[in-house]
């Protein structure tokens, strides 16, 4: 490790977001009520653009902080406003909550966006945008996916019926053009400039019984288009990248080298590097996020080798092993990661390559 | 309503000088007496006059109290004992006793001797203050006089920090000082019982922080040692005489031991006879690892680490050296800084906060040139590096000990208002109880409800246990019975007993009621007529007819006589006690609406 800090919550969170201004937001994802969402302020060290060693500050400071009675399984800021919207169990309802860190230290919850038939629904899977307006998107079926203008709450798209497959992830892709990822693994791109849109599948993956999730890179400032292709994690750890240009055939895959059998589905979780090209994370498999370089596969699905493997979350201390719930990258920093675990700890991790790109 | 009210005089909504005014139950106490670091003037002392404008202070204030020996809670001491005038006992622990006149002692050179101030304290002064000092033990209940009692509870933070409870009455209050719910290696954690105050009082600095695990930044501190030391550079550490010094010194020991290095530890000449010394004395303020091994090997008679002489400072090669003062302002420190800022192989930690002015606060805030006496420029190219070991507790911390203490408010000192409503909501749902945050100056009122005990006769129990059913052990029983206060005790008694002793006649007071009714018969016929309708209505209370005409419904007794002017009318006297004002009224009103047409 070049540098590693690690902290433990007084509650986990099973979800670590970027902010305005380098603010991380964590959340508690109990089931008896009383959750904290957490805005914090990160040690300077992780700010600077050098690493700076002893620093005189090495503690997240929480910013402000809201109460939500249910679980915050999923949580995004809505860029550009005061505004961050929430979901979780136990129907696929959307909370929207006002920060307004100037005034007080609590995130105050302004409204619910209440999708019909709700109940019992599994929890909404949310994106969100401001290239037009403060847009949430957000579904937890293929039937139920709409975006929602924030600060109104009022229903601006909604998708077309196709059926009423369970949602692992939302994105928007550009303004006009969202991606969605099915549970079982297929990828669904939709047409927003209709109100009522339809949207294709591109891509369907075969072992069934998996359960899958995707992970994308963020729009280039420049070209527009992400510059990584989609990735998609099973829960048996294959990886497969597809280009949506050509999404018939996917691009590349591989098998992460992952403990069988897995430890369940709950926080699998996969995420490019924003500043290493062809680098991507993986994570909840089991008490370890591990770094893949993927410059170099080829579609046979070969088992790879990760270039990094985080083990902090592993040595936590007595009692069950811990799980790590997410990961994030740092926007600027390269090889800076987050992560968090069911056991409340959270690290903040830059490793050394020893030799080799990535 | 019976009120605690408090008033920060300083670290209200600031970190700075702690200085909190508590009246309780008439009592008045003063809560530590700090000083503020960051001020040259008058502004670094609580402002006292807001106490009493022209009282004495002596007079006004029944005793202060002092958490511990860190300057921001205790620097204004003589300035307020010996300079405005306090003569009153002042309660603090044996070890902050003990540390106390050191490092005011030292405080006062810096900034009467380094910075030339005048209106400061002198030694002297210093001295008279601590004989004012009475010292306690931890849970030892000091009676300050017939009311106010006090209490020391162990509060981890540094040697002899102590939280300390005071109470008047069933009235009370804890203050906290600064305090540590985690243990290091060489403290222990704070710990109360369930004492339910009425009020706990805690400090709030880091309650906004998630700190970084002390695994990790000792690594990193460890780390730079190493580095430093490998590369034949030497590591300088000013610290202060007693504190984080112990911490660190554990701490390169056990490194030292498990890395099998070479390199020597140096710890200042006088510094390890002090800190063994108070450490030996004071054995049972550390934790509990540190007693067990104490007994086969003084934890602090260390392996490697061994007295420095001022001559090792020129020697070649890696070495550390933990030196006073803290803040590189004077002495050893300062020396061996300057012979080695120049090289920039060389490294210096600071270990704590410092003061503006001193060499240490300049080269923290990356001044590089630094100007000495004599006009002469040292150019520091040693590398400088500052780590923060202080314990204070976080937003876990505090709930954990308002979860041990069971307090019914809670008062936060020691934070910014903006930062703090997220913890004050979080106190407030999670336990229930109401969060004050005062700012300096404010002061908070915070209603009581104090049980007050009181003693009932026996005759009055017995007799009240005889009437009616078997009362369910469950369920709230009505009593009557007289209260009577007297020289400070409180009896309940029957109104019997009460009557005769204070010597006073029992006065019955009775009503009488006329109802009229219309009937044109003779009066005795009327009668039976209102006893008949009385019996059949009243089947559960006992009726009768006399044989003098009335008629008794319990005790309340009913006559009947013609009007004056209308023999047609016939007027009923009701007459009752006021024991029966229920049933009488009851019976009124039902004689008012009239009697039924057939009657037997």
């Amino acid at each position: 490790y070049r540098e590693l800090h690690t902290f433990e919550l007084q509650a986990p969170t099973r979800l670590i977001e970027w902010a305005r201004g380098s603010r991380v937001c964590v959340a508690g994802y109990g089931q008896s009520g009383g959750n904290e969402i957490l805005q914090l302020i990160p040690p300077p060290s992780l700010q600077a653009k050098e690493t700076q060693g002893l620093c005189p500050e090495r503690d997240f400071k929480v910013e402000c902080g809201g109460f939500s009675k249910h679980p915050v399984y999923s949580l995004k800021y809505v860029p550009d406003t005061s505004f961050l919207v929430t979901s979780g169990p136990p129907d696929s309802s959307v909370q929207v909550w006002q920060v307004s860190a100037e005034d007080s230290d609590v995130i105050k919850p302004v409204g619910t966006i209440v999708t019909e038939n709700s109940t019992g629904q599994p929890w909404a899977k949310i994106a969100t945008m401001s290239a037009r307006a403060p847009w949430v998107l957000h579904g937890s079926t293929l039937d139920s996916v709409q975006i929602t203008e924030v600060e109104l709450r009022k229903n601006v798209y909604t998708a077309a019926r196709r059926g009423g497959e369970e949602l692992s992830g939302v994105a928007f892709l550009d303004p006009s053009t969202a991606l969605l990822c099915c549970a079982r693994g297929g990828l669904c791109v939709a047409d927003l400039r209709q109100p009522r849109g339809s949207s294709q599948p591109v891509s369907r993956t075969a072992p069934p019984g998996d359960r899958w999730c995707m992970g994308t890179a963020r729009p280039a400032q420049c070209t527009g288009t992400a510059s990584e292709p989609v990735a998609r994690l099973s829960s048996s750890g294959l990886l497969t990248l597809t280009d949506l240009r050509k999404a018939s055939e996917p691009l590349a895959s591989a098998r992460a080298r992952v403990p069988s059998p897995g430890s369940g589905t709950e926080f699998l979780c996969v995420s490019w590097a924003p500043a290493l090209p062809g680098c991507l994370a993986v994570s909840g498999f089991d008490g370890t996020v591990q770094v893949y370089d993927t410059q170099g596969w080829d579609s046979s699905g070969r088992e790879a080798e990760p270039t990094f493997v985080h083990r902090g979350h592993v040595l936590g201390g007595a009692g069950d092993p811990a799980l790590v719930t997410a990961h994030t990258w740092h926007p600027q920093k390269a090889r800076t990661l987050l992560s968090a675990a069911t056991d409340g700890s959270l690290h903040i991790w830059d490793w050394v390559q020893p030799a080799g790109n990535c | 309503m019976p009120e605690i009210k408090v008033t920060p005089l300083g670290a209200g909504q600031d970190v700075g000088r702690s200085c909190i005014l508590v009246s309780i139950a008439g009592k008045n106490v003063m809560l530590d007496c700090g000083m503020h670091m960051g001020y040259n003037d008058d502004r670094r002392f609580p402002d006292f006059s807001y106490i009493t404008q022209n009282g004495r202070l002596t007079d006004f204030l029944d005793c202060v109290i002092i958490s511990h020996f860190h300057l921001d809670h205790c620097g204004a001491l003589p300035y307020f004992s010996e300079m405005v005038g306090y003569d009153g006992p002042i309660y603090m622990t044996h070890p902050t006793k003990a540390i106390c006149p050191i490092l005011l002692e030292d405080y006062r050179k810096i900034t009467v001797d380094k910075k030339g101030e005048t209106n400061f304290f002198t030694s002297q002064m210093i001295k008279d203050c601590m004989k004012k000092v009475v010292a306690v033990h931890l849970h030892q209940t000091v009676q300050v006089d017939e009311e106010l009692e006090i209490k020391a509870y162990y509060a981890g933070h540094v040697l002899g920090a102590a939280m300390f409870q005071i109470k008047v009455g069933c009235e009370s209050v804890v203050y906290t000082g600064d305090y540590n719910m985690t243990p290091d290696r060489h403290l222990g954690a704070a710990w109360i019982d369930k004492c339910r105050p009425d009020l706990l009082i805690s400090e709030s600095t880091y309650a906004t922080t998630i700190r970084d695990s002390k695994r990790c930044r000792e690594r990193d501190f460890l780390k730079k040692v190493h580095e430093t030391v490998e590369r034949g550079g030497k590591v300088l550490i000013p610290v202060f005489a007693l504190g984080r010094a112990q911490e660190l010194c554990i701490l390169l020991e056990t490194f030292w031991e498990r890395m099998n290095l070479k390199a020597p530890i140096y710890f200042s000449t006088g510094l390890t006879e002090k800190a063994n010394h108070y450490y030996k004395l004071f054995i049972t303020w550390t934790n509990q690892k540190i007693r067990k091994t104490f007994v086969q090997r003084n934890m602090f008679e260390f392996k490697h680490i061994k007295a420095f002489d001022r001559a090792f400072a020129d020697n070649p090669g890696p070495m550390v050296v933990f030196a006073t003062p803290g803040m590189l302002h004077a002495g050893q420190s300062l020396q061996i800084f300057r012979k080695w800022a120049g090289n920039e192989k060389n490294m210096v930690i600071m270990p704590g906060y410092c003061v503006q002015g001193t060499v240490g606060h300049k080269i923290l805030s990356g001044q590089r040139k630094l100007e000495m006496e004599g006009r002469q420029i040292l150019e520091v190219k040693m590398q400088v590096e500052y780590m923060s070991f202080s314990a204070h507790a976080d937003a876990k911390g505090i709930m954990q000990l308002i979860r041990q203490a069971e307090p019914r408010n809670v008062l936060l000192v020691h934070g910014e208002a903006k930062k703090m409503e997220f913890l004050k909501q979080k106190i407030e749902q999670e336990f229930h109880v109401s969060c004050y945050m005062p700012a300096n100056g404010e002061t908070t009122t915070i209603f009581t409800n104090p049980s007050i005990p009181v003693d009932i006769s026996l005759g009055l129990l017995k007799r009240e246990a005889a009437i009616g059913p078997v009362p369910d052990a469950k369920k709230p029983k009505l009593m009557h019975g007289t209260l009577l206060m007297k020289d400070n005790s409180f009896r309940l008694v029957s109104p019997e007993q009460a009557l005769k002793e204070l010597g006073l006649a029992e006065h019955q007071l009775r009503f009488t009621c006329r109802v009229h009714i219309q009937d044109p018969r003779k009066e005795h016929e009327t009668v039976l007529r209102v006893y008949n309708h009385l019996k059949g209505v009243l089947k559960d209370y006992s009726v009768q007819h006399l044989p003098d005409g009335s008629i008794t419904v319990e005790s309340i007794l009913i006559q009947a006589t013609a009007h004056s002017e209308d023999q047609g009318t016939k007027v009923l006297l009701v007459s009752w006690t006021y024991q029966d004002e229920e049933l009488g009224s009851y019976l009124t009103s039902l004689l008012k609406k009239g009697l039924p047409q057939s009657t037997a």
